[in-house]
């Protein structure tokens, strides 16, 4: 199932640790982003893989905007 | 009141794989600071004669007799690193914390009889009133192992007078006294002159046998009556006067044992000074835990080690408090005060080895479009705003009116500034909790986690409360300035920029000014600094941050000087509502 990953504020992307086809594990920092003189860290909430990644280093962000999307990984029980 | 403290609400969640891989570097950063700062304290402990020398003359070191003294487990050392005069000796020759000793709380302090033979140095009268006035805030038993020499000579002119000087901790000493609170004396070795009074004036006096306090020493005794020079025949009386009064010291176990009385005991052994003092400590006036207890003790439900990685080393990254103080808290429970209301700022209850104190934090996160609410800017969190400062002014008056001691953990930029922050008060709602905090009677202690900075480390239990705040801890994060240096460079330059460029001349110079400017107050901010110019009490590994909290809440729960009954408590009501 495909995890949209959301802005929680607006701000400026300073570190993006990812690249698409990463795989990530739950509660991992995939970026973060300044504002107001704070940096604010961005969590993927679930393991996958990044398929998709919306923004880059130094873009300009509006809370609720999608920064990236991830495969969440299915576990067969 | 079980139905409000044996089960709280229980908070915070267990470190996840990503978040651990995601905070390896944080962790590493951090320890090679402490380890830092625990090479830093172990030079400390080293400065003066080797301890091979110091038992070869028959004598235990300072630190030998604080082992053999303190109960095992219990030492939590203050003012290691304490040096605002920048000894040459690297200290200010007392070695002092909270510890037990025969299962009591005390705060304790010895002269390091490696250094100098535990003489007087410049700032030594400082550290010594910042002890005396934690076990008049604790209201528990000030320990002495004195072992003086007097004054460094060379330098009196640093301490030997003054307001604060190395005369005060003597009017200190009364002043504990005449409040009930007793001072221990174990005497050791010669205790001449200021040595004299360090050693006759705490309340009880355990002497061993080759010890001796005097008015003045043998330097004193043979050199007195000035004659405006010395010559050849006056070094020769000074000899003969010198080598009488080293045969026999003036103020023996003979004289103040046997002729004043002076001391109560006398012990054959340097052990038996400090089991003399373990006894009288069993008798020394202290609650029983349970009586002020609202539960059986419990163990955080997270490891203290998740810290390493839950709080940031750098000081703009946002974290999430909340999961911190369920690192340290009993059972990871609490109830929380208002939690709808100032949402940067945390107030609750919380227990900590089974006792209720009240925890006021930093949250640290982005707060919505919608707060401050007096603003048309978003409030981002480690600032206050009127909520928060309203908030925290109504818990400590709550705290203090239920007699609840108080843990402090700021990390804090400062008050939102600008016309509408003025517009909503925050200026009078600040000294106003500055006013809260000064009309309570609980012990406080400060936890400085990360940023002290503007006000906000002034009234968020700061060591400028100093009636109410025992101590205040610093961490390997912790950073104290009055704001940050680039912004300190921009304040002071910011007109220069114009000037020269309205004049068009190069920038470069002022820039380079303000680099430097910038770059000192990094350098003036870190723990080490803070550690030895007193802005912090101690530097303390992560991981032993509980232990302190142990001892803080131990020991202000050991004696209150005043006691609210459980099922009068207001606040675990209001908080239920």
């Amino acid at each position: 199932m495909a995890q949209e990953i959301i802005a929680p504020l607006d701000g400026k992307v300073v570190q993006l640790h990812i690249r698409t086809g990463d795989k990530v594990e739950e509660d991992e920092e995939i970026l973060v982003i300044e504002a107001m003189k704070m940096e604010t860290p961005i969590f993927v909430p679930c393991d996958g893989t990044v398929t998709e990644i919306r923004v880059k280093e130094g873009d300009q962000v509006a809370e609720n905007d999608v920064l990236a999307v991830i495969d969440e990984e299915h576990i067969e029980v | 009141m079980k139905p409000y403290f044996e089960k709280m609400t229980e908070f915070g969640h267990a470190l996840k794989k990503g978040r651990i891989k995601s905070t390896e570097e944080n962790l590493n950063s951090i320890k090679k600071i402490e380890e830092n700062v625990a090479d830093e304290m172990n030079r400390v402990k080293l400065a003066g004669f080797p301890e091979e020398k110091i038992n070869a003359r028959g004598q235990m070191t300072v630190w030998q007799r604080l082992e053999y003294l303190v109960d095992p487990g219990t030492w939590c050392p203050l003012h290691t690193l304490y040096n605002p005069m920048n000894n040459e000796e690297g200290t200010t020759n007392v070695i002092d914390g909270v510890g037990k000793i025969s299962g009591k709380w005390a705060v304790i302090i010895g002269f390091d009889n490696k250094v100098m033979a535990g003489a007087w140095l410049p700032g030594q009268s400082e550290n010594i009133l910042r002890v005396t006035d934690l076990s008049k805030r604790l209201n528990i038993p000030l320990v002495w192992l004195v072992n003086c020499s007097g004054a460094k000579l060379t330098e009196q002119e640093k301490f030997y007078a003054n307001r604060r000087g190395a005369g005060t901790p003597f009017f200190r000493h009364a002043e504990l006294e005449q409040m009930g609170i007793p001072v221990l004396a174990g005497i050791y070795g010669t205790n001449p002159a200021g040595g004299g009074y360090q050693s006759i004036s705490p309340t009880i006096l355990f002497a061993h046998k080759d010890c001796n306090i005097a008015v003045g020493g043998v330097g004193i005794v043979s050199g007195m009556a000035p004659k405006g020079e010395f010559n050849l025949e006056s070094a020769e009386g000074i000899i003969e006067r010198a080598k009488q009064s080293r045969a026999k010291p003036p103020g023996s176990v003979n004289v103040h044992y046997d002729e004043t009385g002076f001391f109560r005991y006398v012990f054959e052994d340097e052990t038996g000074v400090l089991d003399g003092l373990k006894d009288y400590m069993k008798d020394m006036p202290a609650y029983h835990p349970k009586f002020f207890r609202v539960t059986e003790p419990k163990e955080p439900r997270f490891p203290i080690d998740d810290l390493y990685r839950l709080i940031p080393l750098n000081p703009k990254r946002v974290y999430d408090f909340d999961e911190v103080l369920a690192r340290v808290v009993d059972s990871s429970e609490h109830m929380e005060f208002r939690p709808d209301y100032g949402p940067e700022v945390y107030t609750g209850l919380c227990k900590i080895d089974g006792f209720p104190v009240g925890c006021v934090g930093n949250r640290q996160q982005y707060l919505g479009r919608n707060y401050p609410e007096y603003a048309d800017y978003p409030g981002m969190g480690g600032k206050l705003f009127r909520q928060g400062l309203i908030k925290m002014n109504e818990f400590v008056t709550l705290c203090g009116r239920d007699r609840i001691p108080m843990v402090w953990l700021q990390d804090s930029s400062g008050l939102d500034v600008g016309d509408a922050a003025e517009k909503a008060e925050l200026l009078g709602l600040a000294q106003g909790l500055v006013y809260s905090i000064q009309q309570t009677d609980v012990p406080m202690m400060l936890l400085l986690l990360r940023k002290g900075t503007a006000s906000a480390h002034y009234l968020m239990g700061g060591p400028t409360a100093n009636r109410h705040n025992a101590f205040t801890l610093g961490t390997a994060a912790s950073e104290i300035y009055v704001m940050h240096g680039e912004t300190a460079a921009v304040a002071t330059y910011s007109r220069r920029l114009v000037k020269e460029k309205e004049a068009g001349r190069p920038l470069e110079p002022v820039i380079e000014k303000m680099n430097k400017l910038a770059k000192d107050y990094h350098d003036k901010s870190r723990p080490l600094f803070c550690a030895k110019n007193g802005l912090v009490d101690e530097i303390v590994p992560l991981c032993d941050l509980r232990k302190y909290l142990l001892a803080f809440i131990g020991a202000a729960y050991q004696n209150p000087k005043s006691i609210c009954p459980q099922h009068h408590m207001i606040l675990p009501r209001i908080i239920k509502g």
